[in-house]
């Protein structure tokens, strides 16, 4: 199949920042974006670490390297916090830092300092997080259930608290700077419906964290307590309830789930209508089901507690769980609508889209499979849940974040990612994400237990063919890192809008001038309006707006010797 | 060639203002937020609140005094009035009424202290302390003597008492900065700010008084 690549000859007319602009406080929303992105990834190779050591452990039946059954325990507590955590939410809240003010023709965030200090509270939480697994390490997972998490883990547990404190209060400052920036900081002429689909996924993103994580706070106030002031609102035996923990953190870690996926969702929805080259399907069914994920996100926590509930109360959080299926699958519905009959572009953001598209529909799957009372008490605690939420999250959120960092990294870097990389990229991790996490669906079907260890020796077979798999997928990851940094240096030079899409993002050179946007914003009337005439005339005209001569004024710098051509 | 030099300071001067503005509503949005989205902290120490009490045979436990309400709602009003006390100060400055700010901003404060002082009373008096410290200083499990009840009390007049003291400490900055200087359009903000927190604290006070109390 014919795919163009790269369909206009590239200038690069500002310079990039300094490096050591970035190791230092800065209050611009484009630096603070590049930060929170690349501790992010920094995070994405710690976890992936522990991720091989726990392949690496379930390798044999038996124990390999984790001296006891704890310290397993303690490497995939810390494997899920620090994805969850410290990966992929400080991304998407870096992505949409640098993207969101772009998107609304904005000069920055509505609050610049707290911007950078809620960035700035990221790295020490991450330093307590990482400590903590050296003076005894947490060994509750991520879900930190008491008594676990108060009565056997070590000063690692309290430290792992702290740490969760600080980035509750990082999402949150982070939370309400999106909101009041898309609130009040679009051009006069951007309506609510104008406004990019990214930039509402962000939206229903940080609605959900202000809501949410509050509540975790309270909860996390009362767990601390319990491990350091010798109160017992979770112990039984002196009065407590273990249900009052599960309560608050699944009505927070539920919704948290959306927090991670809903701004993959945005990224899905700007890629397949740019590299479709057709107006998205359905703009406001898009708009609209991101807030009813946001909503209906609120009311399903219980279906994590089945097991522990009374039955009456389970129907009723079957049924909301289910009713979460719609606005998702609404969502999946218009994507593909709108890759129907487009003259599609199948670059690796474009194919790490389609990716998620079809392993998040697996993944969607599997969740209404577990959200079935009768088949969830029987798979609760197997592998067969490691595999759904596997999934949704590596299926969905990362393969989204690939799918952003193949799309925006020539508007951040001014350089095109190598595209023959990207495809080799692309089809290894896809193939070994599927060998890694599908026999998993199958060990847990037979009865394997999450969180151990040691399992029954008939359960070998997958699991070496789920480790093998597992090691090739993190090693694809380096591709895409040696991509990055060779591409920065050695990249072709992209230009201001190499994808020809009508976001406002791309309406001023790559990397942006640290103002954005030189003169008056000017936004298409409709931001997914592709193939009409209208986008052509203004695609045209802001082309010829962002020579290199009109963007300095002057001579121009570094414009690209030829044209670069398609495959 | 002249007017054009002209329109653009005009231009710079207009946008100025928008920026300034944009600021100003920007910050109010912040605020709103904030205020919606903190609350949930409190309510969610009143989820555990409810759901101890549910899963607990009797509340308060058997051998455990019901908190007496007389003194908390005596402090409680104070609370509500230093509210109304801080949104007249707010609204004498808007009128460019500096002394009648300082009159009513003084009251609402004296009412705060008083508030954290009654609030602080009751905490020590709940349970003596003492025994709390021995418990802490020696890690020997002492059981009982701090219930669910008591134990929810402590922690949620504590958390609140927090916020007060927090949100008290920056109204009492604001208030000194009017005192010693000539307001301008940026310490209307802080009072407005200062004035919409201390909303915020007495509202989760009325959630915390009615569970604590009433419940």
């Amino acid at each position: 199949m014919a795919s163009i690549s790269v369909p206009m000859p590239g200038v690069q007319a500002t310079p990039r920042p300094k490096l050591s602009e970035y190791l230092r406080w800065s209050v611009h929303h484009k630096i603070i974006g590049v930060q929170y992105m690349a501790t992010a990834l920094f995070f994405f190779l710690i976890g992936g670490t522990l991720a091989m050591l726990i392949r690496w452990e379930l390798l044999t039946p038996a124990l390999d390297f984790s001296p006891t059954g704890s310290a397993y325990n303690s490497l995939f507590t810390m494997h899920a916090t620090v994805m969850i955590f410290l990966w992929i939410i400080p991304f998407w809240a870096g992505l949409g830092n640098y993207i969101v003010p772009l998107q609304l023709g904005a000069k920055d965030m509505a609050f610049p300092w707290l911007n950078a200090f809620a960035f700035w509270l990221i790295i020490p939480a991450g330093v307590l997080m990482l400590a903590g697994y050296f003076v005894g390490p947490p060994e509750a997972g991520w879900t930190s259930y008491p008594p676990l998490s108060v009565l056997f883990s070590g000063d690692g547990q309290t430290l792992w608290i702290i740490s969760l404190h600080i980035l509750g209060v990082s999402s949150i400052l982070g939370a309400i700077n999106f909101i009041v920036t898309i609130k009040n900081m679009r051009p006069d002429t951007m309506g609510w419906f104008q406004m990019p689909l990214f930039a509402w996924a962000q939206l229903a993103t940080a609605l959900i964290q202000i809501l949410g994580v509050p509540f975790l706070a309270g909860g996390l106030t009362l767990l601390l307590l319990d491990r350091v002031a010798g109160t017992a609102f979770f112990d039984p035996s002196r009065g407590g309830d273990v249900l009052v923990w599960q309560n608050i953190f699944w009505f927070y870690s539920h919704p948290a789930v959306y927090v991670m996926v809903l701004p993959g969702m945005g990224v899905l929805s700007e890629v397949i209508s740019v590299h479709s080259r057709k107006p998205i399907f359905g703009y406001k069914a898009i708009a609209f089901s991101s807030m009813g994920i946001a909503l209906v996100g609120f009311t399903v926590w219980a279906h994590h507690m089945f097991t522990s509930l009374t039955p009456e109360l389970r129907i009723p959080f079957m049924v909301t769980s289910f009713i979460i299926a719609i606005p998702t699958g609404i969502k999946i519905f218009s994507w593909i609508a709108t890759m129907w009959g487009g003259k599609i572009r199948f670059n690796s953001a474009m194919l790490f889209s389609v990716g998620f598209l079809s392993q998040f529909v697996i993944g969607g799957i599997t969740g209404m499979m577990l959200g079935a009372i009768p088949v969830d008490i029987q798979l609760h605690d197997t592998y067969f849940v490691v595999s759904h939420f596997h999934f949704v999250l590596f299926g969905g959120s990362v393969f989204a974040i690939y799918s952003s960092i193949y799309h925006w990294f020539p508007k951040v870097t001014g350089r095109m990612l190598d595209e023959r990389l990207g495809k080799i990229h692309f089809y290894s991790t896809y193939v070994a994400f599927f060998f890694t996490f599908f026999p998993q669906h199958l060990v847990g079907m037979q009865g394997m237990p999450r969180r151990v260890a040691e399992y029954a020796p008939e359960f070998q077979t997958l699991n070496i063919i789920i480790s093998i798999s597992a090691f090739v997928l993190g090693i694809s990851t380096f591709i895409i890192l040696f991509n990055m940094v060779w591409s920065i240096y050695k990249g072709k030079v992209a230009g201001p809008n190499p994808w020809r899409a009508l976001t406002l993002e791309w309406q001023t050179s790559s990397p942006p001038p640290s103002y954005n946007f030189k003169g008056e914003v000017v936004p298409f009337e409709d931001p997914y309006g592709y193939g009409t005439e209208a986008s052509r005339v203004y695609l045209d005209e802001m082309e010829k707006r962002l020579t290199p001569a009109n963007l300095l004024g002057k001579g121009g710098a570094a414009a690209s010797p030829e044209p670069m051509t398609g495959d | 060639m002249e007017n054009s030099r002209y329109s653009e300071t005009f231009d710079f001067e207009r946008k100025r203002q928008r920026e300034e503005a944009l600021r100003l509503k920007n910050a109010r949005t912040g605020i709103n937020l904030f205020q919606g989205s903190w609350i949930f902290a409190f309510v969610a120490l009143i989820v555990a609140n409810l759901q101890l009490r549910s899963s607990s045979p009797a509340w308060p436990p058997l051998g455990v005094e019901k908190l007496e309400p007389l003194l908390p709602t005596i402090a409680t009003l104070g609370l509500v009035a230093s509210a109304v006390f801080a949104r007249r100060g707010f609204r004498a400055l808007k009128r460019d009424d500096v002394r009648g700010f300082l009159v009513q901003w003084r009251t609402a404060l004296a009412l705060g202290v008083a508030f954290v002082a009654v609030m602080a009373f009751e905490w020590l008096t709940l349970t003596p302390l003492p025994e709390v410290r021995l418990r802490l200083a020696n890690g020997v499990e002492t059981m009982g003597v701090l219930t669910q009840y008591n134990a929810m009390f402590r922690v949620m007049t504590a958390f609140h008492g927090l916020h007060a003291l927090i949100i008290g400490i920056y109204m009492w900055n604001v208030y000194r900065g009017i005192a010693h200087t000539t307001p301008d359009s940026c310490t209307l903000w802080s009072v407005e700010a200062g004035a919409k927190l201390w909303y915020f604290v007495v509202i989760a006070w009325m959630l915390f008084y009615v569970v604590l109390y009433w419940l």
